[in-house]
């Protein structure tokens, strides 16, 4: 459980805070989205989860974050990397080792992994990623996608009871983002590991994530579980936040038709709406 | 217009990445290149813009062959936008970072014309000059090296995954005043794009891109609609096409929430759809 309680943060030498107030809890097993526009404070609100503000970015830190029981401000910031696996929005910036395995390698022997232990760990990070073949593959000669995987296979290799994921597929294309969403998916629901992701792919977050959080000016402005979060669309699309067009279309019948139809999440929630509606 | 003849492209030591690519673009089209990451888009908008040269084959840009026309010629005809911002902003303000391009590309008109062209791009843009643009949010810098570009007002536009990192709003801003430039002053655009509501939104032709070749050229939507093209090139259609497709027919022309709408309402009436 992720407990965060009344935070404001403002970075060393700014004058506005990037965090007002936020309040928020993720329980064990959860899937969260966060959207909102550039500036929002979304980055900041994942710096602060994983520790890093304000053990790595000093500043003004108000109220209190907990992670599984853990104080994050309380807690050196090597405990909570030990619950807390995050993967960057930049992966050039977290890979640091030419070959794929060396790269696993280098987090277990940080973390104390035994070395009876290691080759257990990677083979099950890889597998569960679905790059077993890339173990022995250089980095440079990966595309995006298979790094991103990397990234992620090397986090999945500590174990981490919570994976905080920036704008995962920032550079992939739709199929290989899908697949990243789909192993979250995998990893939230077989291994119950917390699942928070930052994105601006608001029509696959939406498809994956269970609860939505929307955060607006360093505030949350809205959050809840998905399909009620979407409910509000038009105070999202005012807030520069966009909606997924299955969302919008079902929108749209509900007013046209002037009947109480659910909001659509999904393509096949779509399809179905529509074949009802046309019986 | 540019023009590809047969063009290939390998990076050294390594097997071809573009394949005898054969393609004309002319003059005002809005052109997205489609593929999955890897499928050649990037190398392809690269030697169209001259920053590689082809290992076979010739690019022509008006006629002029890549090859051997000089950088200075090509950079008054064709802006090239990065993906990332950071790599093409080197100043320390925005005024100084669109004057950069400007004296670059357009000194021989003289510093007062170029002062005045600066102003009229930071008024046009909304900035006031002095910003720091390392300062500034990522979609901000998309902006201040979109106006660099723009400043220099090229015939061609090429955009190399301009949206990436940006938030819906800034999205739009961007990708309106590209079309602003498209319609009324005719500059070509070629945009690679990963994000297909943009493309369908924005882009009037598709070529799309799989293993360094070329699988398929045509509109839009058609292009969207062509279900085996997209399994063959591992993209996934944008969302109103995906549920047009699964509607079948009288749902052909439905791109859009609004559309799509308005063809369930009139197959409900028992009308068909529009």
């Amino acid at each position: 459980m992720i407990r965060i309680q009344d935070v404001s943060f403002t970075y060393k030498d700014e004058k506005h805070p990037a965090l007002k107030e936020i309040s928020l809890e993720v329980p064990e097993g959860g899937f969260l989205g966060i959207i909102g526009p550039a500036g929002a404070g979304k980055t900041t609100l994942a710096r602060a989860i994983g520790g890093i503000v304000p053990h790595h970015y000093p500043g003004d830190f108000y109220g209190r974050i907990t992670v599984n029981g853990m104080d994050t401000v309380d807690s050196p910031l090597t405990e909570i990397s030990r619950a807390v696996g995050t993967v960057f929005q930049d992966v050039e910036s977290q890979i640091i080792s030419p070959v794929v395995e060396d790269e696993l390698l280098y987090g277990l022997e940080n973390f104390g992994v035994t070395r009876e232990e290691i080759p257990e760990r990677m083979d099950f990070a890889l597998e569960k990623v679905g790059i077993p073949e890339l173990k022995e593959r250089s980095i440079a000669s990966l595309s995006g996608g298979q790094r991103q995987k990397v990234a992620i296979a090397s986090v999945i290799a500590l174990k981490p009871r919570v994976l905080l994921l920036d704008e995962p597929t920032g550079e992939l294309d739709p199929r290989s983002s899908r697949q990243i969403f789909t192993l979250l998916k995998s990893l939230n629901e077989d291994l119950g590991i917390t699942v928070i992701v930052i994105e601006q792919k608001i029509m696959l977050l939406c498809e994956f994530a269970k609860q939505l959080a929307v955060m607006s000016e360093g505030k949350i402005f809205r959050q809840g579980e998905t399909r009620e979060v979407l409910t509000h669309a038009e105070e999202l699309e005012a807030l520069g936040v966009n909606c997924p067009r299955v969302t919008t279309f079902s929108r749209l019948l509900a007013a046209r038709t002037g009947r109480e139809l659910p909001v659509c999440v999904r393509l096949e929630e779509a399809e179905n709406l529509a074949r009802g509606l046309m019986k | 217009m540019i023009e590809m003849n047969h063009v290939s492209f390998a990076y050294g030591g390594e097997g071809p990445s573009v394949q005898d690519l054969s393609f004309r673009i002319e003059k005002g089209e809005f052109t997205a290149i489609l593929g999955a990451n890897g499928a050649g888009k990037t190398t392809t908008v690269r030697l169209m813009d001259g920053l590689l040269k082809p290992t076979a084959g010739k690019v022509l840009i008006d006629g002029a062959d890549t090859a051997v026309s000089p950088v200075s010629q090509r950079a008054r005809r064709v802006g090239y936008l990065f993906q990332n911002p950071d790599r093409q902003i080197c100043k320390n303000t925005v005024r100084e970072e669109i004057l950069f391009g400007l004296r670059t590309v357009r000194g021989d008109e003289g510093e007062e014309a170029l002062q005045k062209r600066a102003e009229e791009t930071l008024r046009d843009f909304s900035f006031t000059g002095e910003e720091e643009p390392f300062s500034l949010s990522r979609g901000q810098r998309q902006r201040v090296a979109l106006a660099s570009i723009l400043a220099v007002e090229p015939e061609v536009l090429i955009l190399d995954e301009p949206t990436t990192g940006l938030d819906y709003r800034e999205c739009c801003h961007i990708m309106d005043r590209i079309r602003r430039m498209n319609e009324e002053k005719q500059v070509t655009v070629i945009m690679v794009c990963h994000d297909m509501e943009i493309v369908l939104d924005y882009a009037r032709r598709a070529l799309v891109m799989a293993g360094g070749k070329l699988l398929a050229d045509g509109g839009v939507p058609e292009i969207f609609r062509d279900r085996e093209l997209m399994e063959r090139s591992s993209i996934l259609p944008p969302q109103m096409i995906g549920l047009s497709l699964r509607l079948g027919a009288g749902f052909e022309q439905a791109d859009s929430p609004e559309s799509m709408a308005d063809a369930v309402i009139s197959k409900m009436a028992g009308g068909k759809a529009k």
